[in-house]
């Protein structure tokens, strides 16, 4: 199995990945100061179940998370879509899906 | 061979039976897709009695328990449980453990993927005689009831009370004048109780459970078609993708570790690792409908070179096509790429984002009914 992604710049699927791990970082390190999780950014896998199993984390925090979306990205998470609340990945796709939608690319 | 103590029952009522590790486990009852549909629609009974339970007492317990694994014991306030892991002293995963906080004890259940003899020899080395550890798996059975609909049957036999109790939370409950210890846990992403009964009740309380499952459209589970409630819910399954990787920082379960506490089994060498950084990491991955199933082992390509190995493989009912984790390094471990599986002209496999689907039990509040 290989180690190195060895991916040039040009690479339209280095360029994807970069886009999400801008995204990803943003979210992780906010939510780590927000939540005041004692976890390093590092530490959290994009896929933990933020709610009940996994962080474990509460109602309070789930409306912490929503506002945290709100202020990183200015995109703000209806009230009713707990779907998009699954996990720090299903956070990231409504984050880059709204980001597509606002900006007209496709 | 570990039997269950309902053996004669399952065997009754259809069950197919295999061996795991030197247990015997119910495979399955009927087709995997008519089970799965019982937990995602209705409910579903399966016997996990292949899982070690242990009693300890709270005064010892709690030291012992928390050099042992990796979450923090202490922590564990009354009435709640922790869901961490067993490590091996290389710091390997080789046990899914939950702890409850019950009452003037603790109780340990604990999904391992070593044989009894060995995970025996492991908490006698630790301390488990000192400790009090009173193994319950030969006395007790574990019964785990799941699905959409779950609640109505806990609640049909114990009580409305149950609908109170949050997420990994214990009760007692008593049924036929024996107690039973009633974990709200579950890993399917439906709801989900775990159900400790002794002996003298199992056959019973199975009986009682399994009438009430059907008259709720449920019917019982084999241990088969949890591999592919959990990866759908993506809940870590140690007999899955936890024994082909055995890393925990690599399969994601930082969650399961507290990091600033005390030594504990396997900490050494796991917090050395993770001081090197993480090199690589599981994440989801699929394939089309239509296509060929995913299967452990096989390589997944970028651009014609093997970048990734798949290392779970199921199928998903709500996707309706084939479901997986693979293992990649952590330069392309991101959703939303697409790869090539087994050569550089097979089929596409995406990464996905997990858990790929939203549940029914997600949409509906407990304590409000």
């Amino acid at each position: 199995m290989a180690t190195e992604s060895g991916l040039a710049a040009s690479d339209p699927v280095r360029q994807t990945i970069d886009r999400r791990a801008r995204i990803i970082r943003t979210f992780k390190d906010e939510l780590v100061r927000r939540l005041n999780l004692p976890y390093t950014p590092e530490d959290l896998h994009e896929d933990v179940s933020l709610l009940g199993s996994g962080l474990g984390l509460d109602s309070l925090d789930a409306l912490e998370i929503v506002l945290c979306v709100e202020s990183c990205f200015q995109i703000k998470i209806p009230d009713q879509n707990i779907a998009v609340l699954r996990s720090i990945n299903t956070v990231v796709d409504f984050v880059i899906q709204e980001q597509d939608r606002i900006g007209g690319r496709p | 061979m570990r039997t269950s103590l309902l053996r004669e029952r399952l065997a009754a009522a259809g069950a197919q039976f295999r061996d795991r590790l030197g247990v015997e486990v119910v495979s399955h009852f009927s087709e995997r897709r008519a089970e799965y549909a019982a937990v995602r629609d209705a409910v579903g009974l399966t016997d996990f009695s292949s899982v070690r339970s242990f009693r300890l007492p709270e005064d010892k317990g709690i030291d012992f328990l928390d050099g042992l694994l990796a979450g923090n014991v202490p922590k564990i306030r009354f009435g709640r449980v922790l869901h961490t892991l067993l490590a091996d002293d290389d710091g390997w995963v080789i046990g899914d453990c939950y702890v409850a906080n019950n009452d003037q004890e603790f109780l340990l259940l604990c999904e391992s993927i070593v044989p009894d003899a060995e995970l025996d020899a492991i908490l006698e080395a630790a301390g488990g005689t000192e400790a009090g550890l009173e193994d319950l798996s030969p006395s007790h059975v574990l019964l785990s009831l799941d699905g959409f609909r779950s609640w109505e049957v806990a609640k049909h036999l114990f009580g409305a009370d149950l609908l109170g109790l949050p997420y990994l939370s214990v009760e007692n409950y008593s049924f036929e004048g024996k107690p039973v210890r009633l974990f709200r846990a579950g890993k399917t992403s439906e709801f989900g109780y775990l159900l400790l009964a002794p002996q003298a009740v199992a056959p019973t309380l199975f009986d009682a459970l399994q009438a009430a499952v059907d008259q709720r459209g449920g019917r019982l589970c084999g241990v088969d078609v949890h591999d592919d409630l959990r990866l759908e819910g993506r809940f870590f399954n140690v007999h899955a993708e936890g024994r082909r990787v055995r890393d925990p920082l690599v399969l994601g379960l930082q969650w399961m570790i507290d990091f600033d506490k005390g030594p504990f089994r396997g900490s050494e060498a796991i917090q050395r690792r993770r001081a090197g950084g993480l090199k690589q990491k599981i994440i989801g991955v699929a394939t089309e409908p239509g296509t060929d199933a995913l299967q452990s082992g096989t390589a997944i390509l970028h651009e014609g070179r093997p970048v990734a190995e798949v290392v779970a493989a199921g199928f998903s009912g709500v996707l309706n096509h084939a479901l997986g984790l693979a293992v990649f390094p952590v330069e392309l471990a991101f959703s939303g790429l697409t790869f090539r599986l087994a050569a550089p002209d097979g089929p596409p496999v995406r990464s996905l984002s997990m858990p790929p689907i939203m549940p029914k039990s997600l949409t509906v509040k407990l304590d409000e009914m």
